[in-house]
């Protein structure tokens, strides 16, 4: 261990060399997985959100609840343009054992014909504050103008396609469903598989069904299940185990989760590639800098082994500089990354004005590891030379 | 066994340079005894370095072995060859080979490590072999920083602090003045005598036949002995 401190500490110009290109490989490295890390972050977070929603029901050939006050006013609990039957909420118990479910909730869908409109007009009730609703309907981010339902079990909010065939505007009041109903926002939730005319809370939904319309139902709980999976990979697997334990039940997903589930695996791979390519150039370019050491050294090995040094301990003494120097390096290194990081922060420097530099504390193992790694195959190239080279070729060649 | 320390059978060394083939030693048979005092002689590019190295197991012969104290160095493994080496045979190069960012000290020291010395167990030794070469205030200095009758002086002392029983020496007064060679000569011999060493000694011919016990002669990679 003596000598090979000295040799560090003689030869400072050639260990200076060695360590400052581990550093800045590893700052190069370090910069490389935070830009890489703060895309897969972004990317597979909103991957991870599309295609992760589906609703669940069960569809029947009569409508199950009939205004019992006018014959030819029919309404009915529907979904995806079929009537269903009601379901109870033990139904949602069951979905939400199932692993890889992220959230379910109960949704009331109904339709019922206007005169005044001369159009069905459909209805949803819905639970606020709830991640399935949120994705499978609509939420308070679709807000397009006035407010959106709130603990007031009256409000109701319209659909803007709704709301422009019908010219209506918020604070308008509406004859319909047996009452005067007032439009408290607008609303515009995209493409969603539980979409309707208008929303309230999945209470006045009930309350509207069973007091205003008389709708003769058991329960009125829900006609749909509105489920989130927790990413989009797990969907296909929730899907299957759904179709196998409720074999009764009907499913609607828009499928989305199939391109976004099959972009996050390729953003997977290309990520384990980068990380390969990285490490293989950490360990090329240690070997280099372990082999130049060596060649530099050559005539001195050699002038050691003349005087009876075996190359069993020539050769742990280079392993032990090679890893010696790679720790150092990447020690200096990741704190030289860190503040590089943190001043690129502070200044707010981004990449191509949107990847954020992005400490990656769970790339210090890895870095270590593969400085490690990378200082034993950089020491292993040059002990096989040591142990293939004669003593006097090694003093020959520099005489 | 027999009477001979060292024996060269059949030596034999080609390489190819410059895409020709340079034959350096072709058949060489040497023996000579223990406490002998031996001189190659030869002149430059005869084959005698290329010989010296051979004998000493520091490149393999094409051809051929060596063998000392009844043991095939030609055929020895690494750890062997280095346990022989750090052990019974000591080294003085005409370029004398010291590691350049070593003090005196440290050169010497470093060819004592292989023998398992801890440094304060060697401390006495080195100081007093620095001080019969006249070198005890040289101990903290670099080799650039001392002639090369000094350098030449330290790696002497090298050799000699390993206490092994054969010397090969290959132009040990090569590069110096005629005094500081006489010096060195005498330096050699005097150990030589003291420790009861057998001396193999290459020159070109600076060193008088008187002093040895056979003389061999080498040319064009053959060798005439007496």
């Amino acid at each position: 261990m003596n000598y090979i401190i000295k040799e560090l500490r003689r030869h400072l110009g050639r260990t200076i060399a060695s360590i400052s290109g581990y550093i800045i490989a590893t700052i190069f490295i370090m910069l490389i997985l935070s830009v890489t890390g703060t895309d897969k972050e972004s990317s597979t977070g909103i991957l991870k959100g599309t295609g992760t929603h589906f609703i669940v029901y069960i569809p029947s050939n009569i409508s199950c609840c009939v205004s019992c006050d006018n014959e030819s006013n029919k309404g009915s609990l529907f979904a995806e343009g079929v009537n269903t039957i009601m379901l109870t909420s033990d139904v949602i118990d069951s979905i939400k054992k199932i692993n890889g479910v992220k959230d379910a909730a109960p949704y009331l869908l109904y339709k019922h014909y206007e005169p005044e409109f001369n159009a069905d007009i459909s209805l949803g009730g819905i639970e606020l504050n709830s991640i399935a609703t949120k994705n499978n309907v609509c939420a308070a981010t679709n807000i397009i103008s006035g407010k959106f339902l709130s603990d007031n079990k009256d409000d109701v909010v319209a659909e803007e396609s709704f709301a422009l065939a019908h010219n209506i505007s918020v604070g308008d009041t509406l004859k319909i469903y047996g009452s005067n109903i007032l439009i408290s926002g607008i609303v515009n939730s995209g493409i969603k598989p539980g979409k309707a005319d208008l929303y309230s809370s999945i209470d006045n939904v009930r309350t509207i069904l069973k007091d205003n319309l008389k709708c003769i139902s058991p329960g009125f709980d829900m006609n749909i299940v509105l489920v989130e999976v927790t990413d989009a990979r797990k969907q296909n697997e929730v899907l299957l185990q759904l179709k196998e334990r409720m074999k009764y039940l009907s499913v609607s997903s828009y499928n989305c989760f199939e391109p976004a589930s099959e972009v996050m695996i390729i953003k997977e791979k290309t990520s384990a590639l980068i990380s390969i390519l990285i490490f293989l150039f950490l360990v090329i370019f240690s070997a280099r800098t372990q082999l130049t050491s060596l060649i530099e050294r050559y005539r001195e090995i050699g002038i050691l082994k003349s005087l009876g040094w075996s190359n069993h301990k020539l050769g742990r003494q280079i392993l032990a500089i090679s890893l010696i120097q790679a720790v150092i390096g990447v020690t200096l290194g990741i704190l030289s990354g860190f503040v590089i990081i943190f001043l690129m922060n502070t200044f707010n420097i981004r990449v191509f004005n949107l990847l954020e530099f992005q400490f990656q504390i769970s790339s210090i193992p890895l870095l270590f590891g593969l400085s490690f790694a990378g200082g034993l195959l950089a020491g292993v190239f040059p002990i096989i030379k040591l142990y293939r080279t004669r003593a006097g070729e090694m003093i020959n060649n520099f005489m | 066994m027999n009477d001979y320390q060292i024996e060269c059978i059949s030596l034999s060394k080609q390489y190819i340079s410059k895409n020709q083939k340079i034959i350096a030693l072709n058949d060489v048979n040497i023996r000579f005894s223990q406490n002998e005092i031996v001189l190659l002689k030869g002149r430059s590019g005869s084959g005698k370095s290329t010989l010296l190295n051979i004998m000493c197991g520091l490149i393999k012969p094409t051809a051929g072995k060596v063998i000392i104290d009844n043991i095939c160095i030609t055929e020895l493994k690494d750890d062997s060859l280095s346990r022989l080496l750090s052990e019974r045979i000591g080294i003085i190069f005409q370029s004398f080979n010291l590691l350049p960012v070593y003090t005196v000290y440290e050169n010497i020291e470093m060819g004592l490590i292989p023998q398992g010395l801890k440094p304060g167990e060697v401390k006495d030794n080195i100081m007093s072999l620095l001080e019969q070469f006249d070198l005890i205030n040289k101990a903290h200095l670099l080799p650039a920083e001392l002639s090369a009758g000094q350098q030449q002086k330290v790696a002497i002392i090298r050799t000699l602090a390993k206490e092994p029983s054969i010397i090969f020496a290959d132009e040990p007064t090569g590069s110096v003045d005629d005094e500081t060679a006489g010096e060195i000569l005498e330096h050699l011999l005097n150990m030589k005598r003291e420790k009861n060493l057998t001396l193999f000694i290459a020159t070109h011919g600076n060193i008088p036949d008187k002093i040895a016990d056979k003389v061999f002669i080498i040319e064009n990679g053959r060798v005439n002995g007496t």
